[in-house]
């Protein structure tokens, strides 16, 4: 680890745990804000699982708290709350090392390894992600976790660490998919350890939440079965609440499988491309989870400097930046006029949340394309070639 | 799909990507072009504005009698001459005296103290047939947004609550509010009736301010404001409301102040100005003088003004008071918020109006135009960019420049908060704009000159953009205003520097918000403009302000900072058909 990979680490970690302190109040701004924090990731309902677990009260009666229990009896262990902004601040500076490890893994990348931690470090809607202290940025590290020990072919670890990842968000279970493809061999061991430690943190949660299963509805059931309707920034929650009662069940497995359709594709499409594969998985949930926040997308979009090679032929990057930009300014605008001023209405949230996805699908199409055009230039890129799409 | 793949074929072969890329500067200026014909001109034509309706049915507007007649008259003129009497006490004395008469009617009253601004006294009567979660507020501030004293309005207020205490069939608590005058005053009142006040009625649905200066029975025609601070509106059904219930007991209705010889013009110059002047109304509210209605923008109260005017006129100030009492009982109807007709909308007469989706495209042609020239500015940057050596660290460059000119204007806007100086910040204007007359001799390159205005007028089209659905008025004025940034260019002509120079000092946003307002606005005249936009933030918190400094400073600072860079080669041409010819195509 050289001198610039340091400064970018110690960098992500002054720059969250500065932010934090400096402005406390922000914390509190970004977690009701609507963008930052959903009922499943929200620090105000991790506080609030605190207090429970620390009094003795059941955890998941009152419906307020959907962490999971491990989550929560870990967070009850830190008392004060510059220690607490410390360790997000520590796990996020943790995913930008990971992400300089990552672009060391690959040999003969053009980037010098620590611009992907810097644009991690740079980019804003990780950094109010993480100063909103969603557990998005636990998920997120236990999911940079897995990517770097599998490309480093740590399989045990790897393996550990997406269990671990789909303890605390469910999805990133469907990473095992392209994670077994980075790893090549081991992958029986590979699905082995993760059932085992899944099944193992599930246990110990029974265990922790007074040895009662009802933790798995008030987490991974609200997620899957999006009980909470609450606008966010996803695709779901406008179509659930127009919905007649008697389709929602159907609809809301047709909106599961979606998350999950494309999983297995992407994998075997780009079996030789493991590490795309996987990257193009984790865009995919971004885009279709129940409960996404801009956390996910920041995460997401920090990946991106690693394709370096594919830019040229990217044909929508002035567009999806547009996108991006004009999603982070209009969302709280247009949720201020439906939910403040009263004088707008849901639509106007929905179609920015419309115009995220739509900023999401670019990169993700165009990672897509840009892939294709170069297994096609077989390697070799030429940029000045023309081809449509058939 | 294949039709789509034909049509890219097509375009490809044609170049009309490059094409597309040549023709930027003239399309974003087109654009402009547009958004400007579009508001002034199509708009107001046949066919494009729609009459009003009333769309919640629960309002049903002057379908009850009114009862505020002869009865009442000589209530009100006795009122009237008792305050009178008290016009140049001191306001503590007039709200002791005034706060007896409405505990003599039944009122709960308390004084809402503020050292400031001024305090106002407030009543409230608990609806019988109500469960106590929703108000009307009926308000009569002691002085009028002209200063005068609203001798008819507050007398007009006591008798209608009288009145009105009479009657077993409010549904919503009503809240009368004596405030010192239409504007801070009752500002700080409506604040502290949402924070800190004790007695307080509910929820208030809507508020109607009643503006009758003066001790006349007579007056001509009925003025109605209902433009909100931060480019809110009242619910237009509210505005309906309140025009349907004056025509109907015969008297004309005027908005936003038009003369009294323009206000009956239907025709389409008339219906024009009409639009205009609600645009403007719109983009100064807060910052032109307040008639009351500003006072509860933000606290999802609708809220109009009824202003009495002229004097000697048919109708005697009892059909005046009639007004609020058929619009009391038409809000009394109501079952929910208002959610029913247009929060967006623009009036072209008080029976037309056009909504969101009609007049919208005018300020999104003006967003797109920066959003145009920014992209043509980018890739002439990124072509000379390629040309030479630069790289990166010189987009960083270009980024860091914009950032301090944020800053820049950030801190303008916080001086003038602290000392409010227009004279120095007008000629600090005027001298920044001579900059391109003399050009920088640093080695700054043309791409960089490119790349800072790219981002500038990329920023000014999210800015735009932000403000399209907030405050319509003023994304399209501050669009307008700034438009002509768009054709200053870099070049080592000192005839075209002059040019520079003198665009530079139309888009300046303090001088060109003081020519606006010394042209259109007859009581901005001077600097009044820039004080009162201060002000509005300072006693109203109305951010307009910051719109200015944050949104509009940054990238003429940028721009004109980007124009003392000078070309040393020509500009480089694009070159379509070399791209085409390696054209291959994929079957």
């Amino acid at each position: 680890m050289n001198l610039r990979e340091l400064q970018v680490v110690a960098a992500c970690l002054a720059s969250r745990f500065g932010a934090s302190t400096v402005f406390p109040l922000l914390q509190q701004q970004l977690d009701k804000s609507v963008e930052f924090s959903t009922p499943v990731t929200s620090y105000r309902s991790l506080q609030e699982g605190v207090f429970l677990l620390r009094n003795d009260f059941p955890l998941y009666s009152g419906g307020v708290v959907h962490h999971p229990p491990l989550l929560v009896a870990f967070m009850s262990s830190f008392n004060s709350t510059n220690l607490i902004s410390l360790l997000y601040a520590c796990a996020d500076a943790l995913i930008a090392y990971q992400l300089i490890s990552m672009a060391k893994c690959f040999r003969n990348s053009p980037l010098p390894a620590w611009v992907p931690g810097a644009v991690y470090v740079i980019n804003p809607l990780v950094l109010l992600s993480s100063v909103s202290k969603s557990s998005v940025v636990f998920s997120n590290l236990a999911i940079s976790t897995a990517l770097l020990s599998a490309l480093q072919g740590n399989c045990t670890l790897a393996s550990v660490s997406i269990a671990i990842a789909a303890y605390l968000a469910l999805y990133p279970l469907l990473l095992l998919m392209p994670m077994l493809a980075i790893l090549q061999k081991d992958k029986l061991k590979t699905v082995v350890v993760t059932a085992a430690t899944l099944a193992m943190l599930l246990f110990s949660s029974y265990k922790v939440n007074d040895e009662s299963w009802n933790y798995l509805f008030s987490t991974y059931g609200v997620i899957i079965t999006f009980s909470k309707i609450i606008p966010n920034l996803g695709l779901w929650w406008y179509f659930f609440v127009e919905l007649f009662e008697m389709f929602i069940p159907f609809f809301k497995a047709v909106f599961n499988l979606f998350v999950i359709s494309c999983i297995l594709p992407f994998s075997l499409r780009f079996y030789k491309q493991p590490f795309y594969a996987f990257i193009l998985c984790l865009s995919w949930i971004t885009l279709t989870k129940s409960y996404p926040t801009l956390g996910d997308g920041g995460f997401l979009l920090s990946f991106v400097p690693f394709f370096k090679p594919l830019f040229g032929y990217f044909r929508y990057s002035v567009i999806s930046t547009l996108l991006f930009i004009h999603v982070s300014v209009l969302s709280p605008i247009f949720y201020h006029l439906w939910v403040d001023l009263g004088s707008g209405n849901s639509n106007f949230f929905y179609a920015i949340s419309l115009v995220y996805a739509l900023g999401l699908a670019t990169v993700l199409v165009d990672l897509v394309w840009a892939m294709l055009r170069i297994e096609y230039d077989k390697g070799k890129p030429n940029i000045k070639l023309k081809l449509t799409p058939v | 799909m294949a039709l789509l793949e034909k049509l890219q074929r097509r375009a490809s072969d044609l170049g009309l990507w490059y094409r597309f890329i040549q023709l930027l500067p003239k399309l974003a200026l087109f654009c402009g072009l547009i958004g400007m014909a579009y508001l002034a001109l199509w708009l107001p034509s046949e066919g494009q504005y729609r009459h009003t309706y009333i769309s919640e049915n629960a309002l049903m507007p002057s379908q009850a009698y009114s009862y505020f007649r002869e009865t009442e008259w000589n209530l009100l003129r006795g009122y009237r001459a008792q305050l009178e009497l008290l016009v140049n006490e001191p306001v503590d004395k007039k709200n002791v005296i005034l706060a007896g008469w409405l505990e003599e009617i039944g009122l709960k009253t308390a004084v809402h103290k503020d050292a400031d601004h001024g305090d106002s006294l407030y009543g409230v009567w608990h609806a019988p047939r109500g469960d106590g979660t929703e108000a009307m507020v009926l308000a009569a501030p002691w002085h009028n947004g002209d200063g005068e004293f609203n001798l008819g309005g507050t007398a007009l207020a006591t008798a209608l609550t009288r009145y009105f205490s009479r009657w077993p069939l409010w549904s919503k608590n009503i809240i009368v509010v004596f405030s010192e005058d239409p504007k801070a005053s009752l500002r700080s009142w409506c604040h502290a009736y949402h924070t800190s006040l004790d007695l307080t009625g509910g929820s208030i649905e809507s508020a109607v301010v009643l503006d009758y200066p003066g001790a006349n029975d007579f007056f001509k025609y009925v003025e109605i404001f209902y433009a909100g601070l931060n480019g809110e509106l009242p619910n237009l059904d509210l505005v309906n409301v309140a025009v349907h219930i004056t025509q109907h007991e015969g008297m004309r209705v005027s908005l936003n102040g038009i003369a009294e010889s323009e206000m009956e013009d239907r025709e389409y110059y008339g219906k024009m100005k009409q639009l205009l002047l609600g645009v403007r109304k719109m983009a100064l509210a807060g910052v032109q003088a307040c008639y009351g209605n500003e006072a509860f923008s933000g606290y999802r109260i609708q809220s109009i003004v009824l202003r009495a005017r002229g004097s000697g006129g048919p109708f005697d100030i009892t059909t005046f008071g009639r007004v609020p009492e058929a619009m009391f009982r038409s809000v009394n109807n109501l079952l929910e918020k208002f959610h029913q007709s247009f929060f967006f909308y623009l009036l072209l007469a008080p029976q037309n109006f056009v909504s969101i989706a009609s007049y919208l495209p005018a300020a999104v042609a003006f967003s797109a135009a920066f959003i145009m020239a920014g992209l043509d500015h980018f890739f002439k940057g990124s072509k000379s960019i390629t040309s030479g050596t630069a790289r990166s660290s010189d987009t960083l460059q270009t980024v860091t420049r914009f950032i301090a000119c944020l800053m820049t204007s950030y801190a303008v806007s916080q001086v003038l908060l602290q000392r409010n100086n227009p004279h120095a910040l007008i000629s600090v204007s005027v001298l920044t704009s001579m900059a391109p007359l003399y050009p920088s001799i640093n080695s700054n390159s043309i791409a960089q000159a490119h790349q800072l205005k790219s981002i500038s007028f990329l920023y000014l089209s999210v800015v735009l953009t932000s403000l399209l659905v907030v405050n319509f008025a003023l994304a399209f004025g501050i669009g307008l205003l700034a438009f002509p940034m768009i054709k200053i260019q870099n070049t080592t002509n000192s005839r075209l520097r002059i040019k520079n120079s003198l665009l530079l000092l139309a888009t300046n946003p303090f001088i060109a918000s003081c020519a606006f307002a010394n042209i259109f606005e007859t009581n901005l005249s001077g600097f009044d403009i820039i004080r009162n936009l201060v002000s509005a933030w300072n006693d109203l918190g109305c951010w307009t302000w910051f719109v200015v400094c944050i949104g509009w400073l940054p990238v003429w600072i940028s721009v004109a900072v980007s124009s003392c860079y000078v070309a040393e080669q020509a500009e480089p041409n694009y070159h379509s058909s070399s791209d085409c010819a390696s054209v291959k195509k994929l079957d």
